[in-house]
């Protein structure tokens, strides 16, 4: 699994990837895997009170995972993942 | 009044007069001011069927009733004329600090008619109004012709102007002011140079009134608040500013790359607001009254391509990169400012030439049709040259300051060209993102993305996610936006306040602020009102439910690679219900029962 950081979470993370060769099985598993490697800040970035971080989109092969079961999103080792706080422009 | 100032200045340049008129109460109630009083001046003073470049055609330089006051982010004015680039009603939006200047001076709108058969400008100092000799001013660049004018009046002064592209008649030329802002879009710099008319210089010293100063305040302080705790109108747009989304649309298979040939492009990362951040980016800047600063003043230290200036902006990083190919962000920087400086839109600039690489390298152009540029798709050298070259009118430049469509239309290819009503789309895939496709299509200006903004939904999570994919409710998901941001156009404040406030915010400054009370129905409806004056305009000027479309690439040739690969944009899904919703019959006509619902 390929993890790539945007914005501020490649401020938060200090790197730009990161691969997994055995990712959890689900998004919520990945984040909390995340989160133990990059400390408080990170995890309090990604997750609020056990769910999804209001700020957060994370993308799952440049799907939002809010529309595809959130924290229940199932993982392979082939997907990328995308982390990105809210951003917006045009 | 109050929020307005009650008079409008009509300059006629044929006859070298000046005269003063009261703002009509009625008309400043229903259309709010800007874009919507705008539109509904040239609705009722310009007959359809004029030459957009002719005298008969008029100009409305109009901030609205937000701009001057401490509104947050409410700094913005429009300039409103037939478009020479689509013939459409061309509202294009501006910020800075020229608009609250001209409410200062006193005035809801600057109207100018006729056209002066020499070079002038307009000098206004509150009540007084000159038109002036421009000749030494011609033919100069945006930044050298501002600073020459400024010695010329009053070193504060704030200025309008338009460069050698509008002097020139490039149907993509802007009216710049504050050098490096731009009223961009649907050629309106062009306009003013077919009337000879290089600038309007403004210094204002007159307040703007307030209605009920103590709920303004309470108003203004409550949206600022929630403005600045969301985290993009916060923090995010600051940090980064619009540029960030180049790599969340690559991510999504959404970056129109190549002249849309794909939906992704390998080297994103290298164009986006993190690398502008890190290389770039001198410091944000703001526009007046503004709680965001999403600005970017830069430079670029790069022998090949030096400068310092301001930008780019999401759509013009993408257009002078993925779409063109072109992975080197300070190519992408230059190319931002010579457009800046010969007052050109970085959009359709972008979009032209992509579209001439793909000709190019499809044989429809070679290279003596391009004066020896191979521009292939990613020379960024090329793309630089092809900007200046459309800047300074000069050969293969005078096609390309034509727009994509009249280009590809030359060479037997008008299909090639990506643009709805002959105006070049933006940095959203449409087969990537379906409601956007929708809004491009019944764009009133053409191929626009701030005139409904659903990458908000479908993309940016702000708001109830929605699937991009999808087609469901994205019709009225269109309208809503299409409606909201034509009234709060109207109202002189930035898009971008809309990350933190939405319609019943802005109903309660506009009320407090003009002692008119706007209830969020009667907001939207102006909005409504708007949106239709204008679609009457278009099916005047001969637009069609056929113009209600995308180009055929985008409905039939599936995107490549990414997220978004294999989709196509199903408009055919979509733009029924748009029209049964908007209340249009099946030819996408306002009904008589919608005509009379809005007044109009």
């Amino acid at each position: 699994m390929h993890i790539k950081y945007f914005a501020t979470f490649r401020e938060l993370a200090g790197e730009r990837s990161f691969d997994l060769d055995e990712p959890p099985p689900d998004v919520a598993g990945l984040l909390e895997l995340l989160a133990t490697r990059y400390g408080d800040r990170f995890r309090r970035a990604v997750l609020a009170d056990g769910h999804l971080g209001p700020e957060l989109i994370l993308l799952v092969n440049g799907r939002n995972v809010r529309l595809t079961g959130g924290l229940a999103t199932p993982l392979t080792p082939r997907d990328d993942v995308s982390v990105f706080p809210m951003v917006a422009g045009g | 009044m109050y929020g307005w100032t009650g008079t409008i200045l009509r300059v006629d340049l044929t006859h070298g007069t000046v005269r003063r008129e009261r703002t009509d109460r009625e008309l400043a109630h229903d259309y709010i001011g800007a874009r919507g009083m705008g539109g509904r001046i040239i609705a009722d003073e310009v007959d359809p069927q004029a030459d957009p470049l002719g005298p008969e055609n008029k100009m409305v330089f109009a901030p609205g009733p937000f701009t001057g006051t401490f509104a947050p982010s409410g700094g913005r004015y429009n300039v409103i004329t037939k478009s020479p680039l689509n013939n459409t009603i061309a509202a294009s939006n501006s910020g800075g600090t020229f608009g609250p200047e001209l409410k200062y001076a006193g005035y809801d709108a600057v109207i100018v008619e006729g056209r002066s058969r020499t070079p002038v400008y307009l000098w206004i100092r509150d009540d007084e109004v000159v038109i002036r000799d421009a000749s030494a001013f011609w033919g100069m660049n945006v930044h050298d012709a501002v600073d020459a004018m400024r010695a010329e009046t009053d070193e504060d002064a704030k200025v309008a102007c338009i460069g050698p592209a509008g002097e020139n008649l490039s149907l993509i030329a802007s009216v710049m002011n504050e050098m490096h802002r731009a009223a961009g879009r649907t050629g309106v710099g062009a306009v003013m140079g077919s009337k000879k008319l290089k600038a309007i210089v403004v210094v204002g010293t007159g307040p703007v009134t307030v209605a009920d100063p103590d709920r303004f305040k309470s108003a203004v302080l409550s949206c600022t608040g929630k403005i600045k705790a969301n985290p993009v109108g916060g923090a995010g747009l600051k940090a980064y500013g619009t540029n960030v989304l180049v790599n969340i649309l690559n991510e999504v298979g959404a970056l129109p790359t190549r002249n849309f040939q794909d939906g992704h492009f390998p080297n994103a990362d290298k164009t986006g607001g993190e690398s502008l951040a890190a290389n770039q980016l001198v410091r944000p800047k703001g526009c007046y009254a503004c709680v965001i600063s999403c600005g970017r003043v830069t430079k670029t230290d790069n022998p090949l391509y030096p400068g310092m200036g301001e930008g780019p902006e999401y759509e013009t990083a993408w257009g002078f990169g993925a779409d063109s190919g072109v992975d080197n962000l300070d190519a992408i920087v230059k190319a931002n400012y010579l457009c800046n400086e010969y007052g050109l839109d970085t959009i359709s600039m972008s979009a032209t030439i992509a579209c001439a690489m793909e000709l190019y390298e499809r044989g429809y152009l070679t290279k003596e049709d391009t004066d020896g540029l191979d521009l292939v798709f990613g020379n960024a050298q090329a793309m630089v040259e092809a900007v200046r070259k459309t800047g300074t009118g000069e050969g293969f430049g005078k096609r390309l300051a034509e727009g994509s469509y009249r280009l590809a239309e030359s060479v037997g290819h008008p299909e090639l060209s990506m643009t709805t009503k002959k105006q070049e789309m933006p940095a959203y895939d449409p087969r990537g993102v379906q409601g956007i496709g929708l809004n491009y299509a019944t764009g009133n200006r053409g191929g626009c993305h701030v005139r409904g903004y659903t990458i908000s939904y479908e993309v940016l999570g702000q708001g109830p996610p929605m699937d991009p994919h999808a087609t469901e409710g994205k019709a009225a998901l269109d309208i809503a936006f299409q409606n909201l941001t034509a009234a709060l156009d109207a109202t002189g404040s930035c898009l971008f306040a809309t990350f933190g406030i939405g319609g019943p915010e802005l109903a309660e400054m506009l009320s407090a602020l003009t002692g008119e009370e706007y209830s969020l129905e009667e907001f939207l409806r102006a909005g409504e009102r708007i949106w239709n004056n204008e679609r009457l305009w278009n099916l005047k000027v001969g637009y069609s439910a056929a113009d209600d479309t995308l180009p055929k690439r985008l409905l039939e040739e599936p995107i490549k690679t990414g997220a978004s690969r294999g989709e196509v944009n199903r408009l055919d899904e979509m733009l029924p219900e748009y029209y049964s919703l908007r209340g249009w019959d099946a030819d996408g006509v306002p009904t008589q029962a919608k005509l009379e619902e809005l007044a109009l």
